[in-house]
């Protein structure tokens, strides 16, 4: 079974959606966390069987597909990609669980079953067409999520959505053929497998124009300043999980695969672009805290706030050390974790009063305790206090970064204390003061449901705020081996400086069998 | 004095005129059972229709074999030309033919179903375009081309209604001019190298270097036009929406597979040769007809109200997109136009059959027209299954993995790739992202919005019988897992299209 568990995990939530079409509709909502709840446990199963001490791919699989043409279906993971994993059937399970009273619930839980199957495919490709095609399946379940249960502009969010993506993804596509018409050329086959595009070193002239090729695809996934203008509608308009589950996980997946794909296969590009995307990310950072501060809806100020730690994973990332990625791959994982908790108490609030604007609420400190300690302990992490799991991967995140640039590292890291700023602003409008509206004085506070889905984020948050060495350990493992293959392949001088050579690091190439 | 002529039976090879003969005996036999008793009902007239297109797929098969085992066949005085070509086409055209038809067994009674001369033009109709693409010969090709045209506009017609009117004579006058334009540029080939055959041609102007290039490019223009008009390329398209409008969607979606895969092998034939041996000015043509193609008649479709038209407006850009294919003129393009078409023509067939299905013959005060977007407004409410499968088809068609159509778009772009058509591959890219929106516009309509108050989902299944379900079935099965059959489909074509030396 443990040869085919990443097969299992991106399959059994889909098979378990086309049988969800039989569930009668009241019983659905168990059906649902009952699968999520196996497939979560899988994914447990996944991380104990995990070889922590191994940098390479582990649990591979190879089945070819369209041999003549390079295409196979290989299945692997590494430190990098396994926590994202876990944190998309994780997140998938406590979606369904805590979901509200939705219309065509039946629909919207297979519609999330085919979601996750989309998820955990593209973080376990190691083919680029298998990986292409789970990462444009996803923009379907998401189309039919925002455009079927969103707010009153739904359609128009849901189809931006789409098509923003939909674009940016083609033009990856391209960028992906020529990558595999290259291989083709330095080798005589037909290739799209990951692992064997590592080994090829390509002329700088080359990988500046793959590098944008693929950047759009990916920055427009992330969102990266200026392509961002598709995420706060789709935020605004989507329905609580649909939210959750954007930002938690689908955004992570352009981060990913700047990890994946960009960095390992374009290093002297990426050595070339450091400082262009660097400031990119720096005018993320500090542009949408602003605009997040002028919002008056309270899911806007998350939704922003979600761009701007975004742009702190893309510098950590184009740190091109250890340091720095490792804290971005940490910090995509805390950033599920804080945002997507964020979004689930927007959506409480907002069950009960149906309106997210900040100035409709205001005392609810004195209504609502629990739900204001659980709202302060997240916007803290959020803003990155110490002792909370967001503080490691920006920490980590600007540490590496500061090894290239000291200036620009100081610009984030004040732009991230004035990100602060509208967060706790927010939370001052919300919570403190007086309650000024009627309607206000007898909200319910937050019941069981909502603390099943709460609780566990609420302690995640501490944890690995307190000790992050248990997934520390395998994402630096990991990563030193990416850094290590990078250096190896730079040519240029200015790539060999950025990149540092990591001596002594023993990459170990495994095989599904050894990995078990 | 003449001196007689002797020909042994033996060297006119004549069982390289086989799976042309089946479907005309298939309908003189049509003709004759009507003659001898009237009045029988369309079931018997299919079915036979099934069945001699059946055993025109046996008679391929069997060229098939042997053209793996012996190469190119020649017969009949060299006229026929039985190659890797002639032999995908006419599978993509028999196999289409053989699902189309079935369309006929609606639940509603239509006026052309009803005469058996319908089921006799349908296989005269198939036998014209066989010669059309199996043959390098201009005059054969010519009239395989107007046999095949003739029978379709009267299919058009005999839907019996004032737009099938329009539509067919619309067609018919254009499809004239184009037959006109089409004898010019072979009248003009002629008199250049005092040859009907491409090959001869091809080998004549290459031997005196291309010298009248000036006629040459006459000839070419006159024949780039006509060819344009068979395969609806802007700015020859303008019959393409009026015609699919007016025709049943049945006949509209066999309209826009099968004559455009002959015009296609044509072509190939005629374009390839000429960009191999360097005529710039055709490169350049070429390229500029496939671009503004692609993307003009997506920009149109963007702003349709019907379903219909906004089909026919994408298989023009599918069209464009496919042509691309025969500019690029390498091995790997000219197979990926074979599976391109293969594919589309699966989630064309879904498409049309849906609409086919939900076929209304009076249009309610709330529609503007049969196939409206409004008409599938909240579709899911009501037909779920329906709807999903309909959704399906929009998202093959826009190219979304890993359904049909994505597997077509991934290798005639990365043809476009290894032919070092950089700049049009990034256009082709970019023309499915724009397609996306009118496909994606449609799942809208099904899946977001609410249903028209008095619409109980029954006018989407109101054509349906149990053939018209399997056969969206069947498409919407080979959408969904084409991927399985994809690469043996691909050794194959690209074995074929390669030893017939393209």
């Amino acid at each position: 079974m443990l040869d085919h568990i990443l097969s299992i995990l991106i399959f059994f939530p889909a098979l378990a959606g086309v049988f969800g079409f039989m569930i009668q509709k009241d019983s659905m909502r168990a059906y649902g966390v009952a699968v999520a709840t196996i497939e979560f446990v899988l994914s447990l199963v996944l991380w104990y069987t995990f070889d922590n001490g191994v940098s390479g791919m582990q649990f591979m699989e190879n089945i070819p597909l369209i041999p003549s043409f390079g295409i196979n279906y290989i299945l692997g993971v590494d430190g990098i990609s396994l926590f994202i994993i876990i944190l998309a059937a994780f997140f998938t399970m406590i979606g369904i669980a805590s979901l509200t009273d939705t219309p065509n619930v039946k629909n919207m839980i297979i519609t999330l079953l085919f979601l996750q199957m989309t998820m955990i495919g593209v973080f376990s490709a190691l083919d680029a067409i298998v990986f292409y095609v789970f990462w444009e399946l996803s923009l379907v379940p998401m189309l039919y999520i925002i455009g079927a249960w969103g707010g009153p502009m739904r359609i128009y969010a849901s189809v931006k959505f789409f098509l923003y993506t939909f674009t940016g993804s083609l033009v990856m596509l391209v960028g992906m053929l020529f990558m595999a018409y290259f291989f083709y050329q330095a080798t005589g086959v037909w290739s799209f497998a990951i692992l064997d595009w590592y080994r090829l070193i390509l002329p700088e002239s080359f990988q500046l124009w793959l590098f944008a090729a693929f950047f759009v695809g990916f920055a427009i996934k992330v969102p990266m300043f200026p392509f961002h203008t598709w995420l706060p509608y789709a935020h605004g308009q989507a329905p609580t999980i649909g939210s959750v589950i954007l930002a938690a996980i689908l955004l992570k997946m352009g981060t990913y695969a700047f990890i994946r794909f960009s960095l390992p296969l374009f290093p002297d590009a990426s050595a070339f672009f450091m400082y262009p995307i660097a400031i990119i990310a720096i005018i993320m950072i500090v542009y949408t805290a602003m605009i997040a501060y002028a919002q008056k809806d309270v899911k806007q100020v998350v939704a922003y706030s979600s761009v701007s730690h975004m742009g702190v994973i893309i510098l950590g990332t184009f740190a091109l050390n250890v340091e720095g990625i490792s804290g971005s791959i940490f910090l995509m994982i805390a950033h599920g974790v804080v945002s997507g908790a964020l979004f689930l108490l927007v959506g409480v609030i907002y069950d009960r009063r149906h309106t997210k604007m900040m100035d409709q609420f205001g005392g609810l400190a004195h209504v609502m305790p629990k739900y204001a300690t659980i709202f302060g302990i997240m916007m803290m992490a959020s803003v990155g206090m110490p002792l909370t799991i967001n503080f490691v991967g920006e920490f980590l995140s600007l540490l590496g970064f500061y090894q290239q640039s000291h200036i620009l590292t100081l610009l984030a890291g004040i732009a991230i204390i004035v990100g602060a700023i509208y967060m706790l602003a927010a939370y001052k409008k919300m919570f403190f003061g007086e309650v000024t509206i009627e309607e206000n004085r007898n909200l319910p506070d937050v019941n069981k449901r909502e603390l099943i889905a709460l609780i566990p984020l609420v302690l995640i948050t501490i944890w690995l705020g307190i000790y992050p060495k248990p997934i520390l350990t395998p994402i630096n493992n990991s990563v030193e081996a990416v850094v290590q293959l990078m250096h190896n392949k730079a040519t240029s001088e200015e790539a060999k400086m950025r990149i540092p050579n990591i001596s002594g690091v023993v990459i170990t190439k495994t095989t599904s069998g050894e990995a078990h | 004095m003449l001196s007689p002529v002797n020909v042994s039976l033996e060297s006119l090879n004549l069982i390289t005129l086989a799976p042309m003969l089946i479907p005309i005996i298939g309908a003189l036999m049509i003709i004759v059972i009507d003659l001898f008793k009237g009045g029988l009902d369309k079931t018997l007239y299919v079915v036979i229709s099934i069945l001699f297109l059946m055993l025109d797929f046996g008679a391929l098969m069997d060229s098939a074999g042997v053209f793996s085992k012996d190469g190119i066949m020649l017969g009949v005085f060299n006229v026929m030309l039985i190659d890797g070509l002639a032999i995908l086409s006419q599978f993509i055209i028999v196999l289409t033919s053989m699902l189309f038809i079935p369309l006929a067994m609606t639940n509603k009674r239509f006026h052309e179903f009803s005469y058996p001369e319908f089921f006799a033009l349908f296989l005269f109709m198939i036998a014209g375009f066989q010669f059309m693409v199996s043959s390098d010969n201009l005059i054969l090709i010519f009239v395989g081309l107007e046999t095949a045209s003739l029978a379709l506009y009267t299919l058009i017609a005999m839907h019996n209604r004032d737009k099938s009117f329009e539509a067919a004579v619309k067609y018919f006058t254009m499809g004239a001019l184009a037959a006109g334009l089409y004898s010019f540029g072979s009248m003009v080939f002629y008199a250049l190298t005092g040859s009907v055959e491409i090959n001869q041609i091809a080998s004549v102007l290459a031997a005196n270097d291309y010298a009248d290039i000036a006629y040459v490019l006459v000839a070419v223009v006159f024949m780039l036009a006509a060819f344009s008009f068979k395969l609806s390329l802007v700015p020859f398209h303008t019959w393409a929406p009026d015609v699919y409008e007016g025709s049943s969607a049945a006949m509209a979606g066999y309209m826009s597979i099968v004559p455009k895969i002959a015009a296609f092998v044509v072509a190939m034939r005629l374009f390839e040769f000429l960009i191999h041996s360097g005529v710039v000015w055709l490169e350049i043509v070429l390229w500029i007809l496939v671009v503004v193609t692609m993307t003009a008649a997506n920009i149109w479709a963007l702003v349709q109200t019907d379903v219909k038209r906004m089909l026919a407006y994408s298989s023009i850009s599918h069209a464009g997109f496919v042509m691309a294919a025969i500019l690029i003129g390498t091995t790997q393009s000219n197979s990926a136009l074979f599976l391109y078409w293969i594919l589309f023509s699966f989630t064309n067939l879904g498409s049309f059959s849906m609409l086919w299905m939900s076929r209304q013959k009076h249009i309610p005060n709330n529609q503007m027209s049969d196939h409206s977007y409004d008409k599938f407004a909240g579709m899911i409410k009501t037909a779920p299954v329906a709807a999903s499968s309909m959704a399906l088809f929009m998202l093959s068609l826009a190219g979304l993995p890993p359904f049909a159509l994505f597997w077509g778009k991934l290798y005639l772009i990365s043809s476009a790739v290894t032919g070092g058509y950089t700049v049009l591959a990034l256009i082709m890219a970019l023309n499915s992202a724009i397609a996306g929106y009118y496909y994606i516009k449609l799942i809208v309509y099904m899946f977001m919005k609410e249903p028209v108050v008095g619409n109980d989902g029954q006018i989407y299944v109101s054509n349906a019988t149990l053939a018209l379900k399997s056969i969206i079935g069947f498409a919407a099965v080979g959408t969904i897992f084409a991927f399985v059959l994809l690469n043996p489909l691909l050794e194959f074509i690209t074995a074929f299209v390669y030893n017939s030396g393209y």
